[in-house]
Formats: structure tokens, sequence, C-alpha cells
């Protein structure tokens, strides 16, 4: 049995199909990469399956239950922590204080008080790099800092399936290496990780598996360096006459 | 430190307000002739600042931590003060009941208008929210049993002193409250549905139920309020009961108080209120008081956008310096 199964899941905008059955399955302690052109369906798909969206058609599965179309929030407490690719923090308090909302409301069973989701906030901001940080209100972080702490407060949460839409965009090299480090570290926390990534570094070097999506369907799936040679994905990045012509 | 330093403030403000007072009742102080307190204006005005204390107060819940500008709060008053006016006048039944059932039929028609509202954000939610302060106002000023145009008079109970301090208690009730909010993991949650919706949603936070508890809260209050006004002016009817200017009026103090903290609204009441007496010179409504409120409120929005309660406690010093910044802030 699979943690998340994704069932034939569609969502349409208007005359836009977003997702057009889109089909795959996450194992447990796996670390999934979703890749695809602008526009192909990525934060379409995580917002249906952290329940921002409702998708229109198909099903998906956590464990041996449905949770489509539940509130956002019992998604979260069933243990599906997610990141936003424009970061989303609560601007008006503290790093530590951001984080420590994740402890505060993600948890499954007992609630914390927020004495002790403070405590809590300080481990996770180790593990990602933030402790020194910790006491700086939100506005004065870079933007490398502010992805790491949309990390920081999914990871508070305590998730047993953590969603990174593009942490990495937009990191130079130095930074796309400190954060590879940070994701290896979650994995090896035994959480799984299904992660949208266009740095094709980060997919081919913590990846088990790389998904395709493109325009709302799944083009290929595999391993990283035999999906990053298909002709097919290289076709939708890149067009048709390109693929042709890698292939004199 | 700063936080201690402005508890001390406004406690020792609140406890001279207790102390002083019943002292206007008190035939020697009369007779002694001190200003002020020979003045039964002066009691008017204490009770009216209270009212407004618990109105700022209770606004504050629901539009300054959860961020939802409601401009309907105005009808959790009058549904307050009619509940009052049944429950004394129709029904003879004691105003200490009143007191009891006003907070819960605010809150119940918090929860009735609430959970289709509270989908909506920003200006869509101010605006529906005003939409239903002026209906439920026209529509009881079409209910007969009511009153309908005419309003409803109270049985009169002559005490200044126990109006006052039963306003002061719901003020008291109001700022506890919040205090009490801010301190636990529901205050948190409303925060952070200010700060960010959707990321507070998918961290948990159950942000339908979150916002119609708020509100609730906010309706209860603002419904004892309303019962208290009802029995306290002996009269209610659509202009007084449903005034949009009160909510107005009540949204302009928490903002120029300060959104977001416990005392702020306090400050802002108190201030705004002997301002508005101050321009109006005992009487209310003249256009130049009206003009004077305006400017106010439009320079201590640019210049003082998080309320005159960033002064205390020495967070923030008054200073041109201060304005430059401010003014920086606000201009973006």
């Amino acid at each position: 049995m699979s943690l998340l199964a994704i069932r034939d899941v569609s969502k349409r905008f208007g005359g836009v199909n977003a997702l057009a059955g889109v089909t795959f399955e996450v194992e447990q302690g796996d670390i999934l990469g979703i890749i695809g052109p602008n526009g192909a369906g990525k934060t379409t798909l995580l917002n249906c399956i952290s329940g921002l969206y409702r998708p229109d058609a198909g099903d998906i599965r956590w464990e041996t239950t449905s949770i489509r179309g539940l509130a956002p929030y019992r998604i979260a407490r069933l243990g599906i922590g997610r990141t936003f690719q424009i970061v989303r923090p609560f601007p008006s308090m503290t790093v530590r204080e951001n984080t420590a909302m994740g402890a505060l409301f993600g948890r499954p069973g007992a609630r914390l008080q927020p004495g002790a989701a403070l405590n809590e906030a300080d481990m996770v901001l180790d593990v990602v790099g933030l402790g020194e940080k910790r006491h700086y209100p939100v506005l004065r972080l870079t933007v490398p800092d502010r992805k790491r702490l949309e990390v920081a407060r999914a990871l508070a949460m305590r998730p047993r399936l953590l969603l990174l839409d593009e942490v990495m965009a937009g990191l130079n090299q130095v930074e796309i290496e400190q954060a590879l480090e940070m994701v290896r570290r979650v994995r090896d926390s035994g959480v799984t990780i299904v992660l949208i990534e266009h740095v094709m570094k980060v997919i081919v070097g913590v990846c088990r598996r790389a998904l395709v999506l493109n325009f709302g369907r799944t083009l290929v799936e595999g391993p990283p360096a035999e999906v990053l040679k298909d002709r097919r994905v290289i076709e939708a990045y890149l067009g048709q006459r390109y693929a042709r012509d890698q292939e004199k | 430190m700063s936080v201690r330093r402005a508890t001390y403030l406004v406690a020792g403000l609140a406890l001279a307000f207790l102390v002083l007072a019943p002292l206007t009742s008190i035939d020697a102080a009369q007779q002694a002739g001190l200003p002020l307190l020979t003045d039964k204006l002066w009691f008017r005005i204490a009770t009216t600042v209270a009212m407004f204390v618990v109105m700022a107060s209770a606004w504050n819940i629901i539009g300054g931590l959860t961020g939802y500008a409601s401009f309907g709060n105005v009808a959790f008053f009058g549904l307050g003060a009619y509940t009052a006016g049944v429950v004394v006048t129709n029904l003879n039944l004691p105003f200490a009941l009143a007191l009891v059932l006003a907070p819960l039929v605010a809150a119940a028609f918090a929860v009735i208008v609430g959970i289709p509202l509270l989908r909506l954000r920003g200006h869509y939610f101010a605006v529906a929210t005003l939409g239903v302060g002026v209906a439920v106002g026209e529509v009881v000023n079409n209910i007969e049993p009511l009153g309908a145009a005419t309003g409803l008079f109270l049985p009169i109970i002559r005490s200044d002193l126990l109006f006052f301090y039963l306003m002061l208690g719901a003020a008291l009730l109001a700022v506890l409250t919040t205090w009490v909010i801010l301190r636990t993991r529901f205050g948190y949650g409303l925060l952070a549905i200010r700060e960010n919706e959707e990321a507070a949603a998918v961290i948990g936070v159950n942000t339908t139920f979150y916002k119609v508890a708020a509100f609730c809260i906010a309706a209860a209050l603002t419904g004892i309020a309303g019962a208290i006004f009802a029995q306290w002016n002996s009269f209610i009817n659509q202009d007084n009961a449903f005034a949009i200017s009160d909510n107005v009026q009540m949204i302009l103090m928490a903002v120029i108080g300060g959104t977001g903290t416990v005392l702020g609204p306090v400050a802002g009441a108190i201030s705004l209120e002997l301002i508005i007496q101050t321009l109006a010179g005992g009487g209310s409504g003249s256009v130049f008081s009206q003009i004077g409120l305006g400017v106010l409120l439009a320079v201590c929005v640019i210049f003082i956008p998080r309320g005159v309660i960033d002064f205390f406690g020495g967070r923030s010093r008054l200073s041109l310096r201060y304005f430059r910044q401010t003014l920086r802030e606000t201009s973006v």
C-alpha cells in the first residue's frame, strides 16, 4: 500500500484543463520529483493534494482513505505539510513564531501549548539552518532564508509527507547545495517528500523517481537520469525541432 | 518592560476612573465645586467612553486580530439593545436577564451571517457586512411589536452610577477577553488568518471555525453594550441602536488607538470620544466636528498607522523622525 495515491485527478479552470487525469503513487520514504514546463499543472496538483483546490474528477488517497475534497486543515493534520512557491510567511511575526505556528496547529493528536510550540520551533530551525536568525522579524530575511522558513514551518508540523513547491528556485549554486543538504537531512529523518523543481541538479541529486507533467498529463515517469534523456521530455521543454536536431 | 509600563499606565487610569467617578454623585464634591465632578454631563461622557471601549475592543477581535474589517458590528449592538427592549418592556422580565440573553442573540446572529459572509475578503466583506448592518436596522424598524418607526420605550432606571459601572464592567470584560485570546492557541490562529489565510489553512488552522468564533465573540461583547445602552437610554429606535456612524466610530477608535493590540482600542476610544465631545461642544453631529474628525483620521492613518498605543511603554517616541519613518511605511 502506498502512502499517497493520485488517481486520474482532473482540475479545470474555465476552459483550461490544468490537470487532465494525472495518476501516480508515492511510497513511504520516497523522494519524488515533479518537473514540467510552466503551466504544466505542477502547483495545481499540490493545491489539490493539500486541499486548497477540490479536484473535478479522480481520487486522492492517503493510505487507505480518500482525502479528496477534505478541508486543508484536516489534510494538514493527517500529516501532509507543504510550502508555497511564492513564500507566504506571517509577516508581523518573528522567524521563531512563524515556525511555532506549524507545531501549534499542524500536529495530529495532542495539542501543544504556545510555549511548547516555541521550543519545538527552535529544534526545527536548527535543522533548516535558521537557528541563529530565530529572533529576526521575517521581513529581514533574504529570499533563500524565507524559503528555508517555509520548510521549517511545514516541518514543525512533523509531517509524514512534505510537499515542496520550488524551494530552490532563485537560489545560487552555493545556496542550492545547502538546500539539497537540508532536503537530505529531512529525508533521513523519515519524511516522505514530493518536490516540484526546475533545477535539474536537484532532481538528479536527491530524487529516486521523477515525473514529468505536460499540459496537465503525466508525460513520463521513471528514474531521473532516464527521464531527462527522454525525447518527449526534451520536446516539451525545448520544442520538436531541438529534439530532432539532438538525435541527428 | 515596555508592556509592563503600558499596563501600569492603563491600570492607573482605570483605577482613577473607578475612584473619581462615584465622587461625582457625592454631595460634598459638588458643594466643593470641583471641576468636572459636579457635572452630570461628565458621567454621561464617562459611560459613553466605556461603551465605545467595549465596541472598539470587540471590533478589534474580528477586525484587528482576524483581519476582517466588519462594518456590520452595529447590528450586534442593535440586536442587543432590542433584546433588552423586548425582555424588559414586552415580556416584563428583569433587566438582568436581558444582560444574559443579549450576547446570546447577537452571537447566534453572528453565526448565521458569519458563515456565508466570512468567505469574502477585504472590501467585499466590508461592503457585505455594511449591508447587513443597514438591513437589520430596516427590518427592526418595520416590526410592529418592536415599536416599528416609533421606537421602544424601556421603564426608566434612574441611576447614573449603575450604568457607569455596568459599562465599565463590560469594558473590562472586553479588554480581558482580548488579553486572554492573545495568549492562547485560538489567538495565534486568528493572527495567522490575518497574516495569510491560505498559509494558515495548510498548517492546520480550521479557518472557517476560527473566523466564525471570533465574529461570535465580537458580537456577544457588542450585544452586551447594546443591552446596557438600551436600559440606560430607556429609549431605542433605528437611529440610535443601528447607527452606522457608531460602526464607523468604533473602527476609527480601534485604528487610531492601534489594531491588534489589547489596549489600542481603549486608548482610541478614550481619546477619540473626548475629542468628539470637545469638537461638538457637548452637542453632537455639528458640521465642524465631522470635518475635524475626517481630517484627524486621515492624519492618524498616514502618520501613526500603528495607533497612538505605539507611544506608550517606550516603544516609540513622538517625534518628527517617527513621522518621517511612518510616512515611508504608509506611502508605498
